[in-house]
């Protein structure tokens, strides 16, 4: 069976603990800074906060397994092209014959590769201490209404459920003889078969997860007493605020001359 | 004699579905009083799933159509009540356990919460009925998995602990064991025993004729929509009538083709009493 599309790793650290909406401003800002920061070592700051949280949070290996399948590719691939190519290119690092590297190119490289690893660090980072289901359960103790909040927990489940439904049908069909290898007009034509009985199925497994909602009482008019509530304290409130505010704080600089 | 007040009345109902051009379920008339364990049995349409959507009140509020008569649960009309309102009193165990979670919950624990949580149940009593609900049916040590990653047994005891934690006083269950191995359905079963004993009335669709004569002390036959036969086990499967439309439990053909003497015995128990009686 299919879980969700979650990538939570079980832990007890205090990122694991904090509260999500205190996570998710912490990764919103600290991608935001990253990309607003003028120079390379503000960027590289910024990172290697990230990469400490990573780090306490315990979840180090896990992280350098995914995260580097992303960035390297992205990043040899940007070092290349930016310092063969870059229009602004003037400084020769090295030649080898008529192929030439510039120095501008590389420090444009740097910059965006640094920037991109800031980004998916602070993805990841909130990806593997907090359950998907608990961003919605933060936002609806703060009223976002409860409707609203199992619409975006169930959406992010419906997706490996539906293809795992897709695969057993599949299956069922390829057991009656239905080819589904070879060509690619032989595959497309074996997806007209799946998708009928998919629709189909999805539509009654729909129905009846609504009556097994309302059978539990899910849109009752009273108020909805969550089971947990989530950790929160002074120093998370001053924090949030804190990243929040040097959003702003950052584009003002930036206008007013930061470099 | 104690007196029991009537959970659920069926009085001369009808219904027919949205658009059907038959009724579904003609002329039912039929009181569960509280406490008792009714267990239903009839051929495919006899209309036993319709019945339990009648008294969960989903049929007319959720499917529509044209119901006659009267369905009173717990004193209160279902024309009157919602399925929502109702859900604080009742339950309902559907056939598919697929279906019957949330799917909005990454924990097992949480997904029992999910009704409570909705009825805004305190938090200490949220806890504590999950921990209870999850350790009767047998899956505390499941706590921290992921639902969808349970088999189909595990899901349904899953689907019956979330309505436990709802603490229903009438329990509906349509076929609830029509996807498990026969040790899932034994702890299925004795649950809803343990349950029965404390006083909560169920009403069960069964196809598994010799659990159902074993467990429920009154079985309803239903054929076509009606019921055909309604009274304690021995009774209902002497008839003709239902040996022929509905079935008949495998000790109780064991007594009629081995030549006993009526009435047949529908329990195992009984027709190793009445075998050893013969040889004797």
């Amino acid at each position: 069976m299919a879980g969700g599309l979650s990538l939570y790793a079980e832990g007890t650290s205090l990122l694991h603990r904090a509260h999500p909406l205190t996570k998710g401003v912490l990764t919103l800002s600290a991608i935001a800074l990253a990309f607003i920061a003028p120079s390379l070592w503000w960027v590289v700051g910024i990172l290697v906060v990230l990469l400490a949280l990573v780090t306490a949070a315990g979840v180090l290996r896990r992280f350098f397994a995914v995260a580097l399948a992303i960035l390297l590719p992205i990043t040899l691939l940007l070092l290349a092209v930016q310092g063969f190519a870059n229009p602004l290119n003037r400084t020769v690092v090295f030649a080898l014959g008529p192929i030439v590297y510039y120095r501008e190119g590389l420090a444009f490289a740097a910059l965006a590769a640094l920037r991109i690893a800031c980004l998916v660090s602070a993805t990841f980072l909130f990806s593997f201490t907090t359950r998907p289901a608990d961003i919605a359960e933060a936002l609806m103790q703060r009223g976002l209404s409860p409707r609203m909040g199992y619409v975006v927990q169930s959406a992010l489940q419906i997706i490996p459920q539906t293809l795992e439904m897709a695969g057993r049908i599949q299956d069922a069909q390829r057991a009656r003889g239905l080819e589904t290898q070879g060509s690619l007009p032989r595959r497309a034509r074996a997806y007209l078969p799946l998708m009928l009985p998919l629709v189909l199925s999805s539509l009654v497994a729909t129905q009846e997860r609504a009556m097994a909602l309302e059978v539990r009482g899910f849109g009752l008019k009273v108020k909805r007493i969550a089971r947990y509530e989530f950790f929160d304290s002074t120093l998370q409130r001053a924090l949030r605020w804190a990243l929040a505010l040097a959003v702003p704080g950052a584009i003002v600089a930036r206008v007013a001359g930061w470099r | 004699m104690e007196v029991t007040r009537p959970a659920l009345v069926f009085d001369r109902v009808g219904y027919a579905y949205e658009e059907a051009p038959r009724e579904a379920v003609s002329d039912i008339s039929l009181t569960i009083a509280e406490g008792e364990w009714v267990g239903v049995t009839g051929p495919t349409n006899a209309g036993k799933s319709t019945l339990c959507l009648l008294a969960m009140g989903l049929a007319p509020h959720f499917f529509g159509g044209r119901l006659k008569g009267g369905v009173t649960v717990l004193g209160k009309d279902s024309r009157q009540v919602s399925v929502i309102e109702r859900s604080a009193e009742v339950g309902l165990l559907f056939q598919n356990p697929f279906t019957q979670v949330s799917g909005a919950r990454e924990r097992v624990d949480d997904e029992v919460a999910f009704g409570p949580e909705c009825h805004g149940v305190a938090r200490p009593e949220v806890e504590a009925r999950v921990a209870e609900a999850m350790e009767r049916v047998g899956i505390a040590h499941l706590a921290a998995r992921h639902p969808m990653d349970l088999s189909g047994g595990q899901l349904q005891r899953l689907a019956l602990a979330g309505l436990l934690a709802m603490r229903p006083a009438v329990l509906l269950l349509d076929e609830p064991t029509s996807q498990l191995d026969p040790a899932g359905a034994a702890a299925i079963f004795d649950v809803l025993a343990g349950l029965h004993q404390r006083g909560t009335t169920i009403l069960m669709v069964e196809h598994r004729l010799e659990r159902l004569c074993e467990l429920c002390p009154r079985v309803v036959a239903m054929a076509a929509g009606r019921v055909i036969a309604d009274g304690p086990p021995d009774e209902v499967f002497n008839r003709e009538a239902v040996q022929e439309r509905v079935g008949i439990p495998v000790f109780t053909r064991l007594a009629r083709d081995g030549a006993l003497p009526r009435p047949w015995p529908v329990r195992v128990g009984d027709a190793a009493t009445a075998f050893a009686k013969s040889i004797a």
